[in-house]
C-alpha cells in the first residue's frame, strides 16, 4: 500500500497562502507586509483553481507563493522593521517619562535600514535596472515637482530635484534623447540608454496637491526603492561615460534658479587621476603601467626629461587623447583584404557617426520667450546640441542675452501683437529671427530633421501634433489616410468619368472593333501584373491604338477585377463560416476572442476614417463658398 | 494593635474631654474600639454619668494596671517538656465582650409578628412572658401626644411595642443629622495638624537604629555592571561615539556579477505608450463627440476605455494641469504591487489559421444546392416523407391524416390516401420485387399500394400483403393483429396492423434492408413501444421485455444482424440473433432526437434536441469522434445518402444542413467530414423547422417534410 496522502499538504494547497497566513508567518503588520512587497517586488499571484489553494473556500482572497513569502521571512529589512518597532516603544516611553537624553541617544542609535541588496537582487544585472527605471522615473519627476506637506518633508523633494536634474544632465550629455511628445498628461520623453528604450512621462509645470484619495504611505514606500535604484543606476551611468557622480551642486546658483545649470559635470578622469597621482607622491611606489607610459609619451612629445611630479600631472591631464591611441585599434589584415573590410568590430560600431538627429539643433541658437517653460526646452534643446539662452525671468544663468547676434530661433507661444514703438534696430533684428511655437521642436525631433518653420510661425493654427510612438500596426494613421483618401476620391471621379465613358462608347462600339485586339489579350487575373501590362500597352501601340482609349479598356478591365475578387472573397468567406463547425470549441472560443479584437480595431479605424472623411467634406465645402 | 497605639496615639480615646497631655489608660483603651461599634442602645447612660464613670476609671486604672494583656505564665509542659507561655481564661464579663445590652425581651433577632396571635410578646431573661403592653386606639395615641409634651421625644421600640423615650444622646444625633453635621459628637473635623515629619531638626531621632552601611558603601553591583561596560568599551564592543556609516550612499553595485541562485525576477510590465488622441493638439477626428462625451462621463471609472478625453488645445501654455496624474500614478503602483500578474504567452497567430482547411465544396459535388419544387399540404405539418426505392416517387404524410403520393422529378401529386388520425411516419419498403409502403397512424400501421404498378409487381405486392393462404398463426396470441383487406382498390391499405390499442402514434418506422422486417417505434413509453414485424410470417414481436428510458429511435443495421435502439440518453447495440447488448454508446446529449447509420455499418450519427451532433466510429470508441453544434436550434432529422457520400441533418432552425461525409476503408484515416451547403426555404412554424430528410436513392438531391406544410426537392 502506498503512502496515506493527506489533504493540504501537496499542491496548491502548500504553494499558495493567503495574506493573513503570510502575515501571520512573518509577525509583522500589515503595513509592514505591504512595505516588504513593495521593497521586494513581490506580487500576489492567481492560482488556477482558488479552490483548492484555499481549502475549498472559494471566498475572494489574495494569494501569495508560499515561496516568495518564505523569501521574505528571511530578510534583512524586516529584522530592521522589527527592530524599529521597538525602538519606537522606547521612543514613546522615553519621551513619555521625560527622559529626554535616553530619548536623544535613541534616536541616534534608530534602526536604519538600507536597500543595497534588494536592488542587486531585483536587477542582477545593470541593463536589468535600466529596463526597469520608467515608473521610477517618472515618480521622481512627480515628486520633484510636488510642494511639501507634513507627509512629504521639503528633503525628499530635493533629493527628487536633484535625481531628476541628474538623470536629464546624462541625458543632455549623452544626447540620447529620440523622442518627446506633449501630451495632455504631460510631456513624455523616450531616450535611449543602453540600448534600452526608457519612457517617462514629466507633468507640465504646475502646483499639484497629493489627493485625499490617494494613499501617500505606499506612493513614499516606492519613492524610497525608487531613489536607491536611480542612486546606484546614475553612480554606474556617470562613472560609465566618465563622470564624477554626484554633480557638484552650486548652492548659489541654484537659488537663483538657474535648475540644471546649477550642477557642474566633472571629468571623474580627471578627478581620479589627480587623485591617484598624489598617492604616488606619498608611496612612491605604486605607479601603475598606464602613468608610466604616459609620461614616457610625454617626455618623448616635449623633448625634454620631466623634472618634477608637477609637470607629469601636466602631462597626463593634456594628453587625453593620447590615451586614446593607447587602446587597441584594429588594423585590417593584409591577408584577406575582403572579409575585414565586411566584419564590423565592436569598436567600429562604436565608432560609427551617430545619427544625425541626434546634433539637431547644433547649428542653432534659440530663445526662450517668458511664458514658454523653460525647464522643457532647455533639455529638448540642449539634447539635440543646440544653445538657448532665456530672460531673466526664468531663472538665471543664460549663456546669452536677448539681444545676442547668434540667436536664430525665438520659441514664442503667444498671439502676435503689432508692435508700433519699435526700434528700427529691433524690427531688424525680429526680421532676422525666426519666430516659432513650441510644437516646432518636438515635430523636428520626432521627424528627425528641421521641419519648415512656416507652419509653425508665432500665431499660426498649428498642424495636428501627433505621437512618435507606434501604435499596433493596423490602428487609425491619420498621415497614411489623407493620401488613400486622395487617391480614392480621384478613383470615385474617374468611375464616373468611365461609366459616361462606357455609355458613349456602346454606341461606338462597331467601328472600335478592330483595335480592341491588344487589349484583349490582357486577361483579367492579368490586370495586376505590372510587367503584362507593360508588354500590353506596348503591343498596342504597335497597333496604333492612342494611349486614351487603351487606358480606359485596362481600368475597365482592372474594375471587372476587382469585382471579381470581391465575390470571391465573399464566396471563400462563406466556406470559412462553414468549416468553423468543425472546429474544436476552444479553438472557436480563440478564434473568437481574436475576432472581436481584430473587428473592434478596425471599427475602431473605421470610425476615425469615417470622421476625418466628413471634416475634409466639410472644410471643402467651405473653401468653395 | 493595642500595644503600637499606645505609645503614639494618646488622643484616640473617645472621652469626652480631650486631655493636653497624654495620658495613657488601659482600661478605656480596651473598651473603645467596641464602644465605637457599638449601637446607642447599649449606652442608654446620659452622657455626664459615663463621664463620672470615666474619669473614676483613668484615676483607678492609672495606678494600679499598666499592661493590657494579661499577663503570660511561664510553665514546662508536660508533653514536650519546654516551657511555654499559658495566658489565664478570659472571663466572659463586660469588659471581655460588647455584651452589655439589656433588652428585656430575649427572643433575639425572630420577626415579631411571629407573637400577633400571643397574648405574651416574648420572653425575660428568667423566661417569664412579657404581656403585650395595652396599647390604645389610634384616638389614644393622638390623645397622648397632645397631652404628653414629651412625646415627641420617645421612639416605639419594637422588641417591647411600646413607646420609649429618647436618650438626650440619640436626640443630639437626631438634631446632628437634621443640621447637616457629623454624627458624632466627639469626632473633632478641626483636630491641630500635627507635624511628625517636618524639615525642623529634630533633637532627637524618631528611630534610633545607626545608619545602614550601604548608605555610604559603593555599590558591589553596580561597580560590576559599570566595569562591565567599560570592559566592553575597552575591547571595542562598544563604541561610544559611532561613526554614521562607512559605506558610501551609492557605490559601483554592478560590479560583481550576482550570486545566481535566483532567476531574475520578470520585469513588471511597461503601461501603454500614449497614442495620437492623448496629443494636447491631435487630429480633429479624435476628439469626441457630445455624445461619446456625455457616455465617457457616465462611465465607471473602471470601465473606460480610456482614462481621459481627447481634448485639442490651440497653443502649449493653454494645456492646464492633469488633474487626475496623482491618482494614475498612484493607480500603477498599485499595480505593480497588488495585482496579481500572470505569464501569458502571446499568440502570434493569424486567426484564419485555426479555422480547419478542409477541401472546397465546389470540389465536391455534387451536392443539392437549390430547391427545385416544392409541394404543399394544405393543412398541417407535413410530418414525414419517404422517397421510392427507385427514387422516382416520394410519399409525404402530415398531420391533418393526409399522405400524398407525387412524383420527385415534377412534384405533381398522383395520389392521396386520407387517414383519421395524424400520420406520424412514411416509409416505402427497400424491396424491388414488391412495390408498397407503410404509414403510420394512431395505434394502426397501414400497408399502401401506390397506383400504376406494373402487373408483375403488383401481383408480387398482393401475394405478399394479403396472401390466399395465411400462415399458420402462431402459437402464443399476440396482441397485435394483421388485417389484410379483401377489395383490390387502391384507396384502401391492403394491410393494416392493429397495434395494442393506446400505444400512441408510431413516430418511426424502419425497414431492414432486405425488407422482410419493419420495426415500428411508438411514442408511448413502456414495453410496448417497440415492435419487429414480420411480414413473410405475418407476425410482431416486442423486442424488449423491459425497457431503460423511454426509446426515442430504432435503426437496422445495414449488415450485420445488430439493433439500435436509442433512448433518451444512451445508444445501445444489441444483437439480435444472440439477443444480447454489445455495447452503449453515449453520446452526451440531453436528448436523443434522431440518428442514422452509414451504410457501410461502421459510422453512427446521432442528433439530439440540444443541437448537437455526434460522430461514432463503431469500431474506435463508444463515445463519439466528433461533436459538432452548428444548428442554432433542436435537430430533427438526419440521413445518410444510400450511395454518395453525404449526409443531411434538419433542424428547428429551419435549415438543412448537408455534409460530405467520407469514411476510408483504412481504419487509420479518420473520416473527413466537410460541411457543404446550408439549404434555406422552409419557414420557421410554432417553432418547428424542418421535420424530416430523405435523400433519393441513386441522385444527390434531398426531400424534406416541413413543419411549414411544405414538401421540397433540392437538387444539385
Amino acid at each position: 500500500m502506498g503512502r496515506l496522502r493527506q489533504k493540504g499538504k501537496a499542491g496548491a494547497a502548500k504553494a499558495y497562502m493567503t495574506r493573513s497566513q503570510a502575515i501571520k508567518k512573518l509577525q509583522c503588520s500589515l503595513a509592514d507586509f505591504r512595505r516588504l512587497c513593495i521593497l521586494k517586488g513581490i506580487f500576489p499571484r492567481e492560482p488556477k483553481n482558488k479552490k483548492r489553494a484555499n481549502k475549498g473556500s472559494s471566498a475572494p482572497t489574495t494569494f501569495y507563493y508560499a515561496k516568495d513569502i518564505a523569501y521574505i521571512a528571511h530578510e534583512p529589512v524586516l529584522k530592521k522593521l522589527r527592530e524599529h518597532k521597538a525602538f519606537a516603544k522606547r521612543l514613546s516611553r522615553a519621551l513619555g517619562r521625560g527622559e529626554w537624553s535616553s530619548a536623544k541617544s535613541l534616536e541616534e542609535n534608530k534602526p536604519v535600514y538600507r536597500l543595497d541588496h534588494i536592488i542587486k537582487e531585483r536587477y542582477p544585472t545593470f541593463i536589468d535596472a535600466v529596463r526597469d527605471i520608467d515608473d521610477a522615473l517618472c515618480m521622481i519627476f512627480l515628486f520633484a515637482s510636488l510642494p511639501s506637506t507634513s507627509r512629504v518633508p521639503p528633503s525628499l523633494i530635493e533629493n527628487c530635484a536633484r535625481l531628476a536634474a541628474e538623470w536629464q544632465l546624462y541625458i543632455m550629455h549623452t544626447r540620447s534623447l529620440r523622442k518627446v511628445f506633449f501630451s495632455i498628461k504631460g510631456v513624455y520623453y523616450q531616450a535611449e540608454v543602453m540600448d534600452q528604450t526608457v519612457t517617462w512621462l514629466v507633468p507640465y509645470q504646475f502646483t499639484q496637491n497629493i489627493p485625499p484619495d490617494v494613499d501617500v504611505r505606499v506612493m513614499l514606500t516606492f519613492l524610497e526603492l525608487y531613489q536607491t535604484l536611480l542612486g546606484f543606476v546614475f553612480f554606474k551611468l556617470y562613472t560609465d561615460v566618465g563622470l564624477v557622480y554626484p554633480p557638484p551642486l552650486d548652492m548659489k546658483k541654484d537659488e537663483g534658479a538657474a535648475g540644471l545649470g546649477a550642477f557642474s559635470l566633472q571629468d571623474a578622469n580627471r578627478a581620479t587621476l589627480q587623485l591617484s597621482i598624489k598617492e604616488v607622491d606619498v608611496n612612491g611606489k605604486t605607479i601603475s603601467s598606464r602613468d608610466v607610459r604616459q609620461t614616457i609619451k610625454s617626455i618623448a612629445a616635449s623633448g625634454s626629461a620631466p623634472t618634477d611630479d608637477d609637470a607629469l600631472v601636466n602631462a597626463t591631464v593634456d594628453t587625453d587623447a593620447d590615451v586614446a591611441d593607447e587602446d587597441f585599434v584594429p588594423h585590417p589584415s593584409k591577408s584577406d583584404n575582403k572579409d575585414a573590410q565586411v566584419l564590423p568590430t565592436l569598436n567600429a560600431l562604436a565608432t560609427l557617426p551617430r545619427p544625425t538627429s541626434a546634433d539637431l539643433f547644433a547649428p542653432y541658437t534659440f530663445w526662450i520667450s517668458r511664458e514658454t517653460s523653460r525647464g522643457i526646452f532647455e533639455f529638448l534643446v540642449r539634447s539635440f546640441g543646440g544653445r538657448i539662452g532665456w530672460p531673466a525671468s526664468s531663472g538665471s544663468g543664460s549663456p546669452f542675452e536677448e539681444d545676442d547676434e547668434s540667436i536664430t530661433h525665438v520659441i514664442i507661444d503667444r498671439p502676435v501683437v503689432d508692435r508700433p514703438e519699435e526700434t528700427p534696430e529691433q524690427r531688424e533684428r525680429r526680421m532676422r529671427r525666426k519666430y516659432i511655437q513650441p510644437q516646432w521642436i518636438a515635430d523636428c525631433i520626432n521627424a528627425g530633421k528641421i521641419l519648415l518653420e512656416e507652419p509653425y510661425g508665432q500665431g499660426k493654427p498649428l498642424p495636428p501634433h501627433l505621437s512618435p510612438f507606434a501604435d499596433h500596426a493596423d490602428a487609425y494613421n491619420p498621415t497614411t489616410v489623407s493620401r488613400s483618401e486622395d487617391a480614392e476620391m480621384a478613383e470615385a471621379d474617374s468611375d464616373e468619368e468611365s461609366e459616361a465613358n462606357d455609355l458613349g462608347d456602346d454606341t461606338a462600339e462597331p467601328e472600335a472593333d478592330k483595335p480592341e485586339a491588344p487589349v484583349a489579350k490582357v486577361t483579367l487575373e492579368d490586370v495586376a501584373d505590372p510587367a503584362v501590362l507593360r508588354a500590353a500597352e506596348l503591343a498596342a501601340e504597335a497597333a496604333g491604338l492612342d494611349y486614351g482609349t487603351f487606358e480606359k479598356d485596362i481600368t475597365k478591365l482592372q474594375k471587372r477585377a476587382k469585382n471579381k475578387a470581391n465575390a470571391g472573397a465573399t464566396e471563400g468567406q462563406e466556406e470559412g463560416d462553414m468549416n468553423k463547425m468543425l472546429m474544436s470549441n476552444k479553438q472557436r472560443k480563440l478564434y473568437e476572442k481574436m475576432k472581436y479584437g481584430q473587428r473592434k480595431r478596425a471599427a475602431e479605424r473605421e470610425k476615425l476614417e469615417e470622421r476625418k472623411r466628413t471634416l475634409d467634406k466639410a472644410k471643402k465645402r467651405k473653401e468653395k463658398t | 494593635m493595642l500595644s503600637d497605639e499606645e505609645g503614639d496615639e494618646p488622643a484616640a480615646s473617645d472621652d469626652g474631654g480631650v486631655d493636653e497631655f497624654p495620658e495613657i489608660d488601659a482600661g478605656s483603651d480596651s473598651d473603645d474600639p467596641e464602644e465605637e461599634y457599638d449601637e446607642g442602645e447599649g449606652e442608654k447612660e446620659s452622657e455626664d454619668e459615663e463621664e463620672v464613670d470615666e474619669e473614676e476609671e483613668e484615676e483607678s486604672g492609672s495606678d494600679d494596671d499598666i499592661h493590657p494583656f494579661p499577663r503570660p505564665k511561664t510553665v514546662i509542659s508536660d508533653i514536650t517538656k519546654q516551657p511555654k507561655r499559658v495566658y489565664p481564661e478570659i472571663e466572659p464579663d463586660y469588659d471581655s465582650d460588647s455584651s452589655t445590652e439589656d433588652d428585656p425581651n430575649r427572643i433575639g433577632n425572630v420577626p415579631l409578628h411571629w407573637y400577633d396571635d400571643m397574648p405574651h410578646i416574648g420572653y425575660d431573661m428568667n423566661g417569664k412572658k412579657i404581656f403585650r403592653p395595652a396599647r390604645g386606639d389610634e384616638l389614644d395615641k393622638f390623645l397622648e401626644t397632645v397631652e404628653d409634651p414629651k412625646s415627641w421625644m420617645s421612639a416605639f421600640d419594637k422588641s417591647l411595642q411600646m413607646d420609649k423615650p429618647l436618650t438626650a444622646e440619640e436626640l443630639d444625633i437626631i438634631r446632628r443629622l437634621q443640621a447637616g453635621e457629623v454624627p458624632d459628637a466627639s469626632y473633632d473635623p478641626y483636630e491641630p495638624t500635627v507635624e511628625w515629619f517636618t524639615s525642623k531638626q529634630e533633637q532627637m531621632p524618631l528611630s534610633a537604629a545607626p545608619e545602614p552601611k550601604r548608605r555610604w558603601v559603593p555599590s558591589k553591583w553596580e561597580k560590576k555592571k559599570v566595569m562591565k561596560i567599560v570592559r566592553a568599551i575597552r575591547q571595542g564592543r562598544i563604541v561610544p561615539s559611532k561613526p554614521k556609516s562607512t559605506q558610501p550612499q551609492f557605490y559601483s553595485i554592478w560590479n560583481e556579477p550576482a550570486d545566481s541562485q535566483h532567476p531574475a525576477p520578470l520585469p513588471a510590465p511597461k503601461p501603454p505608450l500614449p497614442t495620437n488622441a492623448e496629443s494636447y493638439n491631435p487630429p480633429e477626428e479624435y476628439l469626441p463627440t457630445e455624445e461619446e462625451r456625455k457616455e465617457w462621463e457616465a462611465q465607471d471609472k473602471e470601465d473606460r476605455e480610456r482614462n481621459f478625453l481627447p481634448q485639442k488645445y490651440s497653443a502649449l501654455r493653454l494645456v492646464p494641469a492633469y488633474d487626475q496624474f496623482i491618482q494614475e500614478r498612484f493607480s500603477r503602483q498599485l499595480d505593480l504591487y497588488l495585482a496579481p500578474r500572470v505569464q501569458r504567452a502571446k499568440l502570434q497567430l493569424d486567426p484564419d489559421s485555426l479555422v480547419p482547411k478542409l477541401p472546397s465544396p465546389s470540389s465536391l459535388r455534387p451536392f443539392p444546392s437549390y430547391r427545385a419544387l416544392s409541394f404543399a399540404h394544405a393543412n398541417g405539418r407535413a410530418r414525414c416523407v419517404s422517397v421510392s426505392p427507385d427514387g422516382a416517387w416520394a410519399v409525404s404524410g402530415d398531420e391533418g391524416g393526409v399522405v400524398s403520393l407525387w412524383e420527385v422529378l415534377v412534384g405533381r401529386e398522383v395520389k392521396r390516401w386520407t387517414f383519421g388520425a395524424k400520420v406520424g411516419s412514411v416509409e416505402w419498403c427497400p424491396r424491388t420485387d414488391v412495390n408498397f409502403f407503410v404509414v403510420g397512424v394512431e395505434d394502426h400501421l397501414h400497408f399502401v399500394v401506390p397506383p400504376n404498378l406494373p402487373p408483375s409487381v403488383f401481383a408480387a405486392t398482393q401475394s405478399l400483403l394479403a396472401p390466399a393462404t395465411l400462415p399458420p398463426a402462431p402459437a402464443t396470441p399476440s396482441p397485435v393483429k394483421w388485417v389484410s383487406s379483401s377489395t383490390s382498390s387502391l384507396d384502401e391499405p391492403i394491410l393494416t396492423i392493429h397495434l395494442p390499442t393506446l400505444s400512441g402514434l408510431p413516430g418511426q418506422l424502419t425497414w431492414h434492408r432486405r425488407g422482410d422486417y419493419l420495426a415500428s417505434v411508438s411514442n408511448r413509453e413502456g414495453q410496448g413501444s417497440v415492435w419487429i414485424h414480420q411480414l413473410s410470417r405475418r407476425h410482431s414481436q416486442a423486442p424488449f421485455k423491459k425497457v431503460k428510458g423511454s426509446i426515442q429511435m430504432v435503426l437496422f443495421h445495414p449488415t450485420r444482424p445488430d439493433f439500435f435502439v436509442a433512448t433518451q440518453r444512451y445508444v445501445r447495440v444489441y444483437n439480435l440473433a444472440e439477443q444480447k447488448l454489445l455495447k452503449t454508446l453515449m453520446p452526451g446529449i440531453k436528448w436523443i432526437s434522431s440518428m442514422d447509420v452509414h451504410p457501410s455499418g461502421e459510422h453512427l450519427i446521432v442528433g439530439g434536441y440540444d443541437r448537437k451532433l455526434c460522430w461514432f466510429d463503431l469500431e474506435l470508441s463508444d463515445k463519439p469522434y466528433k461533436n459538432l453544434r452548428y444548428h442554432t436550434k433542436a435537430i430533427r432529422s438526419l440521413h445518410f445518402h444510400p450511395t454518395y457520400p453525404l449526409f443531411a441533418s434538419s433542424s428547428d432552425d429551419g435549415t438543412i444542413q448537408v455534409f460530405h461525409a467520407r469514411v476510408y476503408n483504412d481504419l487509420m484515416t479518420d473520416p473527413l467530414i466537410v460541411p457543404l451547403k446550408i439549404l434555406r426555404g422552409h419557414d420557421i412554424k410554432d417553432g418547428l423547422g424542418v421535420l424530416q430528410v430523405r435523400w433519393c436513392r441513386g441522385q444527390p438531391w434531398l426531400v424534406s417534410a416541413g413543419a411549414d406544410g411544405k414538401v421540397a426537392v433540392w437538387c444539385s
